[in-house]
């Protein structure tokens, strides 16, 4: 094979690699998003003027450690995965994080954070959710601004589909509204919910 | 010779040949033996300049559109979105690897299309899953990915693209207090793609610049791919490296090229003048050593040897480069840039493994004696062989030295007084001595 013939075919390989890269993202999210359970993840209280003004939400969520049995070995920095379950109010919690892909069941695949101890003495691990960023249309995070004098903090959840260990964002709910509608109908101008109880 | 040196030397034939000095016939010989350079280089480079600026220009623009975030096209129609432009440039990337691998325009155009293509692509996926997390996670699958193009695609324009990824991940990484071992290994991805440049076209200036993003990069990675588990070893590795960059720049380059066109010297000559300054303070020989080692479970262990496999490998390759590649009467100043190398090494020891703190002001105290050798050093090479560029390097070393140490609050005022006076005094008996010579040498020329 002659140099530029090789270098050619290793062209060709490296071209489908970065398509199969896309392709393999876009499938896995499609995935969840068709197929996947869903999932309500609480937020932090989101003030719209701070949170809207990029071209994305940064999202805090209020779940972001789990428990680790203790039997298994410090967790720092490994590829870990995390059993998801529902609580009384029908947001997602997480059972004690495992090394392998559980049998059965929901659960999120992730790297995991360091370790430290709670309150009760029991092993605990700080997590990243493998979600942290909303995106938005720069048109509907500039409704924001007309309401720039109420600010405040709101009660918000994201939707999240989960197939396989992978989790998707399906919506972003602020107010007990999708984000969307609750853009386009004024949302940031009226006063923050008191309570929002997910539909079920 | 040089372009520039050939034009000079074409101008001036005629007037040499009217005044008597050479002949019609010599003049002759000499535009035979020097033909005027041709302007199709320039315009060569002008084309080359335009393919890489309109495949930047075009490849940005596209990311922006994507940016906008079209929420209303659906998910199908955006992730087609995403993946034509990436399909597209691969595929006239392919198309002038068969039919334009001569032309380099071409090429680096259709590089840089394809790397800025593949950025869009992978972010806009992420922007319509909302999956994909930091910036840190965007640009390694983007490094990863854009590793190979530099050497398939000889484009020296991706090369310096992929490198800037590649420390702006390492920098991202690090502030996250992320593992980056994997830095160097993949940066030697482009050093198929370096070489081959080199062995093609090494005073060209795709040469130069990918030599200048070499430089920089080294500079900026040697401290980010750090672990910093054993504090100042920063202070071996760097003194190495800056040295191993002044030793390689000065053995390869021609003498009447300019600074553009030296990078290695460039770089390393700038750097060892801050860091020295840096280290003619005490303060960054405080607890440095194996006492002073940190323990935390957040090191890797893989990279803290590596750190030390630096901290040992790049002055042993300084000092390597300056005994077996420098000509010790051509590129004595070279050599004499370089002595930090065997003072670290002397000092560095010294101060890690003693308890006694008050030595940590002998190795300060080393390195302003480096900065005060070097300047006056480069200022008697630079007056010897008439350079002014190396003259004015010397007093800049010395104003910047004398500016450190006038505003050095760990020095005592009258301490300092003296010092500066002596120094001063110094330098005065010098021009004293300088102007009698000359004088002499005056009186006695015919």
């Amino acid at each position: 094979m002659s140099g530029r013939n090789l270098r050619l075919a290793l062209f060709v390989v490296l071209a489908v690699t970065q398509l199969a890269v896309a392709a393999g993202a876009i499938i896995r999210s499609e995935l969840a998003l068709r197929s996947g359970e869903v999932f309500r993840f609480k937020l932090q209280p989101v003030d719209p003027v701070d949170a809207f003004r990029g071209r994305y939400v940064n999202l805090r969520f209020e779940l972001d450690r789990a428990p680790v049995a203790d039997r298994l070995p410090n967790l720092h920095n490994q590829k870990i995965y995390v059993p998801l379950a529902v609580d009384r109010d029908g947001f997602a919690v997480f059972d004690s994080a495992v090394l392998e892909r559980p049998a059965a069941g929901h659960y999120l695949g992730m790297r995991c954070g360091i370790e430290y101890t709670d309150d009760n003495g029991g092993r605990v691990v700080s997590l990243a959710l493998p979600f942290q960023h909303y995106y938005m249309t720069e048109e509907l995070a500039r409704e924001v601004d007309r309401s720039l004098w109420r600010r405040g903090r709101r009660p918000a959840w994201v939707t999240v589909r989960v197939r396989n260990g992978t989790g998707v964002i399906e919506d972003l709910y602020v107010d007990g509204r999708p984000v969307r509608e609750w853009l386009e109908t004024g949302g940031p101008e009226q006063p923050p919910a008191v309570t929002a109880i997910p539909e079920q | 010779m040089s372009n520039r040196s050939i034009r000079w030397l074409l101008n001036e034939l005629p007037g040499l040949v009217s005044d008597g000095v050479v002949d019609d016939a010599t003049a002759d010989r000499l535009r035979s033996r020097y033909p005027a350079p041709s302007s199709l280089t320039g315009s060569r480079l002008a084309i080359i300049v335009c393919a890489v600026f309109g495949a930047l220009l075009i490849g940005s623009g596209v990311i922006l559109l994507l940016a906008h975030n079209w929420e209303h096209l659906g998910r199908p129609a955006r992730t087609v979105i995403a993946v034509l432009p990436l399909l597209a440039s691969q595929v006239l990337a392919g198309w002038v690897l068969v039919r334009r691998g001569d032309s380099t325009a071409w090429r680096e155009g259709s590089a840089t299309l394809l790397a800025l293509a593949l950025a869009a692509a992978i972010a806009l996926v992420d922007q319509t899953y909302h999956t994909g997390g930091d910036l840190e996670s965007f640009l390694w699958r983007w490094s990863l990915l854009l590793a190979p193009l530099p050497w398939l695609l000889n484009s020296s324009s991706v090369a310096i693209l992929f490198l800037a990824a590649l420390t702006w991940w390492a920098g991202a990484a690090k502030a996250d207090r992320l593992e980056v071992i994997w830095l160097w290994p993949l940066a030697l991805a482009v050093v198929p793609h370096v070489v081959s440049v080199m062995r093609s076209d090494r005073r060209g200036l795709r040469a130069a610049n990918l030599q200048w993003a070499s430089a920089v990069f080294l500079c900026v990675a040697a401290g980010l791919g750090l672990e910093w588990r054993v504090p100042g070893l920063w202070i071996l590795v760097y003194t190495g490296l800056f040295a191993l960059m002044i030793a390689v720049g000065t053995a390869t380059r021609r003498d009447e090229e300019g600074v553009w066109r030296r990078p290695l010297e460039a770089v390393g000559v700038a750097g060892s003048v801050v860091l020295w300054l840096i280290l003619s303070f005490d303060e960054p020989w405080k607890h440095i050593g194996w006492h002073h080692i940190h323990n935390d479970e957040r090191f890797h262990q893989a990279a803290s040897f590596f750190d030390v496999a630096l901290a040992v490998g790049l002055p042993l390759a300084a000092l390597a480069a300056v005994t077996l590649i420098l000509d010790r009467r051509r590129h004595t100043l070279a050599m004499v840039w370089t002595v930090s190398v065997p003072v670290a090494a002397i000092v560095w020891p010294l101060v890690a493994a003693s308890e006694n703190t008050d030595l940590r002001w002998i190795a300060a105290l080393a390195f302003n004696l480096i900065l005060f050798v070097v300047g006056i050093a480069s200022i008697t090479s630079g007056i010897r062989s008439q350079n002014l560029g190396t003259v004015n390097l010397g007093m800049m070393v010395i104003a910047a030295l004398t500016v450190v140490r006038f505003f050095d609050a760990e020095i005592g005022f009258v301490a300092k007084g003296l010092a500066f006076i002596v120094i001063g005094i110094g330098f005065l008996a010098a021009n004293v001595v300088m102007s009698r010579r000359l004088k002499r040498a005056e009186g006695g020329a015919p």
